[in-house]
């Protein structure tokens, strides 16, 4: 699930954070999923086993709202339309709140290889 | 604790063999016999009760006087117990749970969590030499677990409705005892059946409560069954560091009360009645108890004999029924508890002859043969269940926080040879004078009440 990624290179350089924000903002707008309503982790698949257990940990709440998310974006997207402009997802609101739970998942799920794969030698 | 590069695919995980063991090892042929009592410490605040009888083993165990008695909420306790273990401590340099299952089976340690009415119980037992590793284990489960929903639902859930399925008649009649016994407190039940509402207390946030009242300094005490002392001063210290000192809130410790009272459970499945008085706390000692429950009997170290007790004679009367009699002992109450499991109506007819029995011995006192069975008996229960290493550690604990003394084997020999016929009659008498509690599990068409038994409630 996890792809690799320069994301921790450029947060640790402050120079170049600022420099590639702007790049950013405008690759965010251009991807259009604020405008349909969207967080950036409804866009990840669910289609896999570490997601579908990330989706099991979330609250009720969180998983109610996602879902609604993603009904009212299906929903756009048959009408061929956007949502009016107050209604778009704000920088504040697009927290990365299934993210953190993937990671620990995998975390996991590397720890648990790690074992099964463990060599003991005996002195 | 293992470091984590250990784990790298490939590389070596040293066991250590440190040169000091050989020199710990004991030939079979070593003749001295074990300490039978535990020595009580104070080591960096934390109370530590410690017996070492120089074998290659050591139990240790982390004794919280978080039993059923204190739980604030119905099934906290239960949650408590489960959660020990199975739920990880996820931050940067501590481990899951997983690591500690097979950490620990790695070092050839076995994990256990249980609990009783008054103490939840974390053990470990383990090598002599990895002292160090499950100490730190311990003092980490106790401060640093985080109790998650996810686990909550996954695991604690689970393991919770497994048990529970498992409750017997039994089980359930000598709750029911304690709960006529004692209303609250000790009288919660020691495992909550299915029937009975817990879904609106019982969740992680409360466990997760309970644990910061439970877990600190002031409401734990570390039992050490086969430890150095000097190794337990070593390691003690540095690893409970993180444990706080005490809580912000307080458990209830309101004194049990004797109460009394009859009640009548509708089961399938056996019958069980349980018919108690009020016995022998571990504060006090009492023992013409320890003689009643001897001469009561019912269980018989005879093998193919069911022995010549009281109980086991109407057993013996009564096939398809069986009998024993125990004294629950806590720390400032007691229940001397007579267990009857069985088919049908057998259970009912040998309830009748333990209290025709129990009254022939407040009327008529005991023959000089059978009290010398009975202190016999009483004098090997005791013996044996001290000498046994494991046993003892949950009192030990439990005696540790109350803030007496551990048992003492010695004194309570002497104090078992003193009890005469006359002593045992007036204590018989004055349990059939005072409320009894009676409960019974099962058919009921066929279970007799307590005014049928003779009893007062």
């Amino acid at each position: 699930m996890s792809a690799p990624s320069l994301v921790q290179a450029v947060a640790k350089r402050g120079w170049l954070n600022k420099m590639l924000k702007p790049v950013s903002n405008w690759y965010i707008n251009a991807a259009g999923y604020r405008q349909m309503g969207l967080r950036a982790d409804d866009l990840i698949s669910e289609e896999n086993e570490t997601v579908l257990a990330a989706l099991q940990r979330l609250s009720p709440k969180e998983s109610y709202d996602r879902i609604y998310r993603i009904r009212r974006a299906t929903q756009l997207s048959l009408t061929h339309k956007l949502l009016p402009k107050n209604e778009w997802t704000t920088q504040e609101e697009d927290v990365p709140y299934l993210r953190p739970l993937i990671d620990q998942i995998e975390a996991e799920l590397a720890e648990k290889d790690a074992l099964d794969t463990l060599a003991v030698v005996k002195n | 604790m293992i470091s984590r590069s250990a784990l790298s695919r490939g590389s070596q995980l040293a066991l250590r063999r440190p040169a000091a063991a050989k020199t710990a090892q004991r030939g079979f042929a070593a003749a001295a016999s074990p300490a039978a009592s535990y020595e009580p410490t104070t080591i960096a605040g934390v109370k530590v009760a410690s017996r070492d009888d120089s074998g290659p083993t050591t139990r240790l165990a982390v004794v919280a006087k978080a039993g059923t008695r204190y739980e604030p909420l119905p099934g906290l306790t239960v949650g408590l117990e489960e959660f020990a273990f199975k739920a990880g401590t996820q931050n940067t340099n501590k481990r899951t749970a997983l690591r500690i299952t097979r950490e620990s089976e790695l070092l050839g340690g076995q994990l256990q969590a249980y609990h009783t009415r008054e103490a939840v119980v974390l053990q470990a037992s383990f090598l002599r030499e990895d002292l160090p590793y499950f100490t730190e284990l311990l003092a980490e489960v106790i401060s640093e677990t985080k109790y998650t929903t996810h686990e909550f639902h996954e695991l604690v859930e689970n393991c919770i409705h497994e048990k529970q399925a498992k409750l017997d008649s039994a089980a359930i009649a000598l709750d029911a005892a304690h709960n006529v016994a004692f209303h609250s407190g000790l009288g919660s039940p020691l495992y909550p059946t299915v029937d009975t509402p817990t879904s609106s207390y019982l969740n992680e946030n409360s466990v997760a409560a309970f644990a910061n009242l439970a877990y600190n300094k002031a409401n734990i005490a570390v039992v050490a069954d086969g430890a150095s002392q000097a190794g337990l001063e070593k390691w003690v210290e540095p690893f409970f560091k993180g444990v706080p000192a005490t809580s912000s809130g307080n458990l209830n410790t309101a004194a049990s009360k004797y109460f009394g009272g009859e009640q009548r459970v509708a089961k399938n499945g056996k019958n069980a009645i349980v018919i108690a008085f009020p016995g022998a706390s571990l504060g006090v000692p009492h023992p013409e108890t320890s003689v009643l429950v001897g001469l009561l009997g019912g269980v018989s170290n005879i093998k193919w004999s069911p022995g010549f007790s009281l109980l086991a004679k109407a057993t013996a009367a009564n096939p398809g029924a069986e009998a024993f009699a125990h004294n629950y002992a806590y720390s400032d109450a007691g229940l001397l508890a007579i267990q009857i499991t069985g088919k049908g109506a057998a259970v009912g007819k040998v309830a009748v002859e333990a209290v025709k029995g129990l009254k022939a011995i407040a009327a008529g006192g005991v023959s000089k043969e059978d009290l010398t069975k009975a202190i016999a008996k009483a004098k090997f229960n005791l013996l044996s269940a001290s000498e046994v290493s494991g046993t003892g550690l949950v009192h030990a604990g439990a005696n540790l926080l109350a803030g007496g003394k551990p048992i003492q084997v010695a004194e309570t020999l002497k104090a078992l040879e003193g009890v005469t016929a006359e002593k045992l009659q007036a204590a018989a008498k004055k349990l059939l004078e005072g409320k009894a509690s009676v409960s019974a599990v099962g058919d009921l068409h066929v279970l007799p009440y307590a005014e049928d038994l003779g009893l007062k409630v």
